[in-house]
């Protein structure tokens, strides 16, 4: 690859003009590279990444050893010392607890829901690339087939194509909406804001309204997991927005009693609002065990969500308030239209951040409460005497089962990231 | 200090003259002890061009802040086109509605497109159909040389450029008022020009304007009247000729010695 004539020929067209003198084409430097043979190439990325000096030699060395002793470790675990027919046999205990009998259909529809709204929010604010649609059917699959395993598998296999056929339709139908801004899609992306918002409660409904539907203390296992998240989640951002605001008042009454409120609930653990929940929050409204727990949950949430928020708006320039006032907006409507926009965009990776940490707080719910959650049936898979040697099994496949949504949430943050641009300004 | 202030706003001045625009009497403007405005009584008539000129810190930008309210004068009275400025919020409104402003850090919106920052305030306050807002973004983008940047953000534009987007954002209130917040000092050298153009022509359609700068061309040029502010105070005032001829004040011959 040596070239010929001038250095500048390199800045030329890659080609001849059309009609004009053969002329051997010179490609640019880093098209020169990527036309090397591909060993050629792979040999020098081993060796300016992985061993391009002695340290660094020894450097991936050590860590490949670890790194493979690791696996070769997770692999003999997995396949040779542990017993799986403890999760297998305690499947329906594990995934949905005592949930009645005869009524997994609720599940199943929930479920077809979730999928539809998760469609729709593809639809309308992404792209469904083949990955993540691979991603969502295998998630969804394994859902639908392994939540039960004592009912019909024709059943299950229905209501999975029902679910991805909602799937599908979500994502069909919102992207039929114009990407562009416009009245259409103002009114559309309210309108599905609003139905996502609204989807806990659907999917309480579906599984707990009408004759035979689950009780209160029939909600357990994983699902219940899966339940109380998003409620203290969502909840937290209804209560953590409010209270940003008010924190950052000028108005000292307010802003007093924001600050105040979020450094007590910040000041306590999570446990002993739980302890609240369980024994204050019933003699002072009474009400459902779930329901308190998700209403601590959500106050909880709150107070952190509230917390990064306040950073996000204390991040905008002064001149963004002024700019809004300037141009004629009254207060709210600066912080609708130009604030909270840019405040929580800022905000989302904190916000994900402790999403992730509530999810996995989850799991302290059945130290405290007599409501079992994944944790919670662990043990009650445990305590059967005949897989009393498993538990590091039970306990492994719980950590999994974290594991999987919040690395999901964690790359679905990445992806709001992305497309709102949190980062540039 | 009241009688000698009334008798100062007496002379010359005919406070219920129907030219005035802009009427600010008496006032005063404290941050905590630091007072940055000191008993400043000024009129503006309909299609003037003031510029203010003044060291930092003496109170210039303070001053034009208080004209739409982005300060809270603690004494005296300000009336914006015979509104008077007060806590009442539908007159806070009004006043904002007739007062448009031009900050120097721009002060775009940054997660929003440059024509949605000149249609936001159109389509969100004056209740005009996107359509018709739309029409009158790209009416303005023209107007300030930049139509082809209507679907950019702000930082993918230079300086310069983000500085007429927000005059062309703050021209679609059609405000009778525009206030310009030294809007050239953040500017790199070769960009100034563009935006002073712009404010040039916009000064010849018969805008009012108060203009805080340093831009001395521009205010010899363009100004009908140049204002000297100074600790607070507003020491001198009068025609370009005046200034830059025949300074009386010993602190306006000093600023001017200083900066021409």
């Amino acid at each position: 690859m040596t070239n010929e004539g001038p250095p500048d020929d390199r800045l030329q067209p890659m080609t001849a003009p059309a009609g004009g003198p053969a002329r051997r084409v010179v490609l640019p430097p880093h098209r020169q590279r990527a036309a090397r043979p591909f060993r050629e190439r792979a040999a020098d990325w081993l060796r300016s990444n992985l061993f391009a000096s002695w340290d660094r030699t020894l450097s991936t060395i050590v860590s490949f050893a670890i790194l493979g002793g690791v696996i070769a470790f997770v692999i003999w675990f997995v396949i040779s010392y542990a017993d799986w027919n403890v999760i297998t046999d305690n499947r329906r205990l594990l995934f949905i607890g005592s949930f009645p009998h005869g009524e997994e259909w609720r599940l199943w529809a929930g479920l077809s829901f979730v999928l539809a709204m998760v469609g729709a929010a593809y639809g309308m604010w992404s792209r469904l690339g083949p990955r993540d649609a691979l991603f969502i059917v295998l998630g969804s699959a394994f859902a639908f087939f392994m939540i039960l395993h004592d009912t019909s598998q024709a059943w299950a296999a229905l209501w999975f194509g029902i679910g991805v056929v909602l799937l599908a339709a979500g994502y069909f139908i919102c992207r039929l909406v114009p990407r562009e801004e416009g009245r259409a899609r103002r009114v559309a992306t309210r309108t599905l804001t609003a139905v996502l918002a609204l989807s806990v409660p659907v999917v309480f409904a579906l599984l707990m309204a009408g004759p035979g539907g689950a009780d209160t203390d029939q909600l357990s296992g994983y699902l219940l997991n899966l339940l109380l998240a998003p409620a203290g989640i969502v909840g937290g951002l209804i209560v953590g927005i409010p209270l940003a605001l008010g924190r950052a008042s000028s108005l000292k009454a307010i802003s007093w009693t924001c600050t105040t409120y979020i450094e007590v609930v910040r000041g306590a653990p999570l446990i002993g609002w739980l302890f609240v929940a369980l024994f204050i929050l019933s003699d002072l409204i009474g009400g459902d065990l779930i329901v308190r727990t998700m209403v601590v949950l959500a106050v909880f949430t709150g107070a952190y969500m509230a917390e990064y928020i306040r950073g996000g708006l204390q991040a905008l320039p002064r001149g963004q308030y002024e700019a809004g006032h300037a141009v004629g907006l009254p207060y709210w409507r600066t912080m609708q239209l130009i604030i909270m926009p840019q405040a929580l965009r800022i905000s989302i990776p904190p916000i994900v951040g402790q999403a992730i940490a509530l999810w996995k707080d989850t799991a302290l719910i059945s130290i405290i409460l007599p409501l079992r959650e994944l944790v919670g049936s662990s043990r009650s898979a445990i305590a059967q005497g005949e897989f009393i040697t498993a538990r590091i099994e039970v306990y492994v496949f719980a950590a999994v089962m974290f594991w999987i949504v919040a690395f999901v949430m964690s790359r679905v943050s990445q992806r709001i990231e992305g497309s709102l641009g949190v980062g540039e300004r | 200090m009241s009688s000698e202030s009334a008798t100062m706003a007496g002379t010359g001045r005919d406070l219920a003259n129907s030219d005035d625009i802009i009427v600010a009497e008496n006032v005063d403007k404290w941050f905590g002890d630091f007072q940055a405005l000191d008993d400043i009584s000024m009129t503006v008539k309909e299609h003037e061009i003031v510029v203010v000129l003044g060291p930092s810190g003496s109170g210039k930008s303070t001053f034009i802040r208080c004209l739409n309210r982005l300060e809270e004068h603690d004494a005296g009275r300000i009336v914006i086109d015979g509104i008077e400025m007060n806590d009442d919020v539908r007159n806070l409104n009004a006043i904002r509605s007739e007062v448009g402003m031009v900050f120097q850090q721009f002060n775009l919106f940054p997660h929003l497109s440059v024509l949605s920052n000149i249609t936001l305030g159109p389509q969100k306050v004056r209740r005009m159909p996107k359509l018709d807002a739309e029409a009158l973004a790209m009416q303005l983008l023209e107007r300030v040389g930049i139509p082809e940047q209507a679907d950019k953000y702000p930082a993918q534009l230079s300086g310069g450029q983000q500085q007429r987007v927000a005059i062309a954002r703050a021209l679609a209130m059609q405000p009778k008022i525009m206030l310009f917040d030294e809007p050239t000092s953040a500017l790199d050298p070769e960009m100034i020009k563009e935006v002073l153009d712009v404010m040039q022509e916009l000064a010849l359609s018969g805008m009012t304007m108060i203009v805080v700068t340093h831009e001395m061309g521009f205010a010899r040029e363009v100004a009908d009247r140049l204002i000297f502010f100074d600790e607070g105070a507003l020491v001198e005032e009068g025609t370009p000729q005046h200034f830059f001829e025949n300074p009386q004040e010993e602190r306006t011959k000093l600023f001017l010695s200083q900066i021409l």
